[in-house]
């Protein structure tokens, strides 16, 4: 029991100090709260770019393909103009606009504070006009409505059309649109793209096979040729062989070709002769429309086929109209045959660096040297890693390879050019110092006991390293590979140098032996970015390409990273078990 | 394939709004083209990024009728593109202007004669505005004093804001944002030697990786200026009409104003090829360079948003190639 006294006391003990305490200032030091505030605030802002980016790429990128409606507009004039509106604005018109117009207008303008709204529209039809977009102020627009029967024609060349069909011609046969079937049109075009790419599979299949085999067999003259002289005895055996040969895939080349070119002549008898909105007619073989729809008097599902078909053609196809249109298949290839030689490459070559450097050499002033320039390697700006793989490798050490291996095809260069493995190598370098300190930094982590009890168990070093040390760092190997995979996959600067082209002829992976073509110039979603965004003819239809390239590049890199994660993940489990 | 008829119309711009001037013709005489057999093998272009886009159509369209030749396209820029015909890694050398002395030099040098110049197509390198600016004409001489810090046109003094080009009301008193090419480029350097009269830049001006990016950059900044090829013109811009003379008419950059050389900032753009006077074009690159001056490349041309040559041009260099008898 406390005597009422000393309660009192105590208590006006507790007030003095709380007012020492308010008189003194807090030492701002000792806080953590501010510091916590700051640093949740740096991530908040982080991941808020972040998401917000990805959001701004994905938004663009995922309506990019919806079908939007065509609007028909008349004019103050009475021409009509059809179009998809893309977007508005407020615009203050100059005074030589106002100037022009009927004091209604006028009036209209000055109650909205001088401000008109106005539209971009996609009129499409570059062929008939020259323009594919076109912007409508609303003082020139009398009205604006959306007819159901307004038609947009996804064409080979040229771009879209909008309009209707005028008249269809099957088979030779003039026919007038209303005494079609509901179905007619599209069975018909449905046959007409069958046999269009029935006619691609020839060209581009079997008359590709006999021509490569051509090649093959003049490329082999050439070779012996050269090896032992044209008088030689091979020469002519070589020469006979390859006279037979060309009488054979003659008349194969003379049987496909007559099969491609009847195709051609029944193709041409299907054509479709669509109007635009002002009346004027353009006559195009059925299988030059890749899709067509009337977007007006579709439901959601109707717009989701063609949503979902425009995805298809994109991942699936090549470009098309100097790669504005099509798909990119090739680039998605490209990219990820070069992200995955990369890593074949950098992953050994960053590894044994490492466990040399921390494992095996003496720590002194010479690895000190060795390690900073491997971190100074990491700061080198990345186009110059391109100028070094143009002069080394493909210069160098392809012009070597080229005259010891491929006489044959010189000058033309075979690996003295640009290609896939030289990019791939260029990356590998580029990437290569993520990997090494990153390998460093996991043997270091492991725990020297373990090593200690290896070596007491009469485990020799290499087996303490193989069966100890390194498993117990793999997951921390595998993240610095993932980095550098991430890194490599975005990179196109010093691609550009050494082997990204804006069109490839062919994939690096064919039918032909030896199947995998390393010398070959590819193409790469980076650099197709870059070129649709800046240079492609209309930077107006080009943007949305832009974002969808974007995204498709994005979600590659997340889908490469994920299954690295994953492996990562089964191997932490694997050894999790084998602990001592 | 039916080609439009109608006449090429100067382009109406009224109000913001250029209505259906139609499309560009092709001249009628030039040939068709039909394939031959026997072409294959591989073709590779390196030079100018103005005709990449070009080049790509007409791969696309050569390969569609020869399924077998593999054609590869690199467009960095025209000054990339002597030295890889020299080298021999490419085939054929796109160029938006005329080779140097030195180039053609260095070429002759390899090979003991000079390279030959295919004139593939007309471009009216074109002044572009934003779509709202109210500027009608503008003379060469105010190009310069626009763009250049030397003024060699003779332009009495400096252009910086919007006011010294004529424009009245809010424009007068705001400054001239500058878009512009990076020096790799050959637009860059006939913009220079034609409208700079061989001065120098002003510093201010923003140099651009591409055509495209110059024209993006006019259409997203309203008092700016810059110079591009007419191929990329947008809804979002307008090309100013131009004069060649102080008090001189002024000409909109159309095909008929660059054909009769009135627009004063025409061009030709060249194909180079290495082709030796002595021996006959092989077939591909032979008939690749018919194919460009046939219906099908010239279709092209307009398709990129250039003008296509007459068929007197293209028979003139068809013969000096010896593909035409």
């Amino acid at each position: 029991m406390v005597a009422p006294v000393a309660v009192e006391r105590l208590k006006l003990e507790v007030a003095g100090a709380r007012e020492a305490s308010r008189a003194r200032a807090v030492d701002i030091q000792s806080l953590g709260e501010p510091y916590l505030w700051a640093l949740g605030g740096a991530l908040a802002f982080g991941c808020l770019m972040i998401a917000g980016f990805l959001l701004l790429v994905a938004w663009n990128g995922v309506v990019t393909f919806w079908p939007k409606p065509i609007a028909v507009v008349t004019l103050a004039d009475g021409r009509k103009i059809a179009g998809e509106p893309i977007r508005s604005e407020l615009f203050r018109p100059g005074p030589e606009v106002l100037a022009k117009l009927v004091p209604d207008q006028r009036a209209a303008i000055a109650r909205s504070d001088g401000f008109a709204p106005r539209t971009l529209y996609r009129v499409a039809n570059y062929d008939l006009y020259g323009d594919d977009f076109l912007w409508v102020t609303s003082f020139e627009a009398r009205s604006v409505e959306q007819p159901p029967g307004m038609m947009l024609f996804e064409r080979l060349e040229w771009g879209p059309f909008i309009g209707t069909v005028k008249s269809l011609t099957a088979d030779g046969r003039q026919q007038a649109p209303d005494l079609l079937g509901p179905g007619e049109l599209a069975r018909l075009h449905g046959e007409a793209r069958a046999r269009w790419q029935r006619i691609r599979e020839i060209e581009r299949g079997d008359i590709g096979a006999v021509n490569h085999a051509l090649e093959q067999e003049r490329l082999r003259l050439r070779r012996v040729a050269i090896d032992q002289g044209e008088a030689s005895a091979a020469y002519a055996e070589a020469k006979a062989r390859l006279d037979r040969r060309q009488t054979d895939l003659g008349q194969r080349y003379e049987a496909l070709a007559a099969e491609a070119k009847a195709l051609k002549d029944r193709d041409a008898r299907d054509s479709v002769v669509l109007a635009d909105i002002a009346g004027k007619e353009k006559q195009i073989p059925l299988s030059a429309i890749v899709r067509y729809y009337a977007p007006n008097a579709m439901g959601w599902s109707d717009m989701l086929v063609v949503y979902l078909s425009r995805w298809w053609e994109f991942v699936s196809e090549e470009p098309r109209e100097a790669n504005t249109e099509g798909g990119v298949m090739p680039a998605i290839f490209g990219t990820a045959a070069l992200t995955i030689l990369l890593v074949i490459a950098v992953a050994p070559f960053g590894v044994v660096t490492a466990l040399y450097l921390r494992e095996y050499a003496r720590q002194g002033r010479m690895v000190a040297v060795v390690r900073i320039s491997v971190n100074n390697l990491a700061g080198v700006p990345s186009i110059v890693y391109g100028v070094f793989g143009l002069g080394f490798f493909a210069y160098f050490l392809g012009g070597t390879i080229d005259q010891l291996f491929y006489p044959e095809r010189l000058p033309s260069p075979t690996f003295g050019t640009g290609g896939l493995l030289w990019s791939s190598l260029t990356l590998a370098l580029l990437t290569v110092p993520v990997v090494i300190v990153a390998t460093e930094e996991a043997l270091a982590a492991v725990p020297r006991s373990m090593r200690e009890g290896s070596l007491a168990c009469g485990a020799s070093k290499w087996q303490t390293i193989r069966r100890i040390v390194l498993p117990r760092a793999m997951p921390g190997i595998l993240t610095g590979i993932i980095l550098a995979m991430a890194r490599g996959a975005g990179e196109v600067a010093p691609l550009m140098l050494v082997g990204v082209v804006k069109l490839a002829p062919e994939l690096p992976i064919d039918g032909y032996f030896p199947f995998l073509h390393l010398e070959r110039s590819f193409m790469h979603l980076g650099f197709h970015i870059y070129d649709v965004g800046f240079q492609s003819r209309n930077s107006e239809a080009g943007k949305p390409m832009v974002f969808v390239t974007t995204l498709l590049l994005v979600a590659l890199i997340f889908v490469m990273n994920i299954g690295a994660i994953m492996i990562r993940n089964r191997l932490k489990r694997r050894f999790a078990g084998s602990q001592f | 394939m039916r080609w439009t008829t109608g006449l090429m119309a100067a382009a109406a711009l009224t109000m913001g709004t250029a209505l259906a001037a139609n499309a560009q013709q092709i001249d009628p005489k030039l040939s068709d083209y039909k394939p031959v057999s026997g072409v294959s093998g591989s073709l590779k272009s390196i030079g100018s990024d103005t005709l990449n886009n070009l080049m790509t159509l007409w791969a696309e369209g050569f390969k569609s009728m020869y399924p077998n030749v593999k054609i590869e396209i690199e467009g960095k820029g025209s000054s990339t593109a002597p030295p890889a015909l020299v080298a021999g890694t490419s085939q054929f050398g796109p160029m938006s202007r005329p080779m140097k002395g030195a180039e053609i030099d260095a070429f002759e040098k390899k090979f003991g004669y000079k390279p030959s110049a295919i004139r593939s197509a007309v471009d009216a390198l074109a002044v572009f505005v934003h779509k709202d600016n109210p500027i009608q004409c503008l003379t060469l001489q105010q190009v310069d004093a626009i763009f250049s810090k030397t003024r060699k046109g003779g332009a009495g003094k400096d252009a910086a804001t919007w006011g010294d080009v004529g424009l009245t009301g809010e424009w007068a008193s705001k400054p001239i944002s500058l878009y512009g090419r990076n020096s790799a480029s050959g637009t860059y350097g006939y913009f220079k030697e034609v409208a700079l009269f061989n001065g120098d830049y002003k510093d201010s001006v923003k140099e651009q990786p591409g055509s495209s990016t110059v024209v993006q950059g006019v259409a997203s900044d309203k008092f700016a200026i810059g110079y591009s090829g007419i191929g990329y013109k947008t809804a979002d811009v307008r090309t100013v009409p131009l004069a060649a003379k102080p008090g001189g008419k002024c000409f909109d950059g159309n095909a008929e104003n660059a054909y009769s050389g009135d627009y004063p900032l025409a061009r030709f753009l060249y194909i180079y090829v290495n082709v030796n006077p002595n021996e006959k074009l092989d077939p591909v690159r032979g008939e690749f360079v018919k194919f460009i001056y046939s219906k099908q490349g010239q279709q092209a041309v307009v398709k990129d948003g250039y003008f296509p040559v007459p068929s007197t041009i293209a028979e003139q260099d068809l013969k000096a190639k010896k593909l035409v008898n």
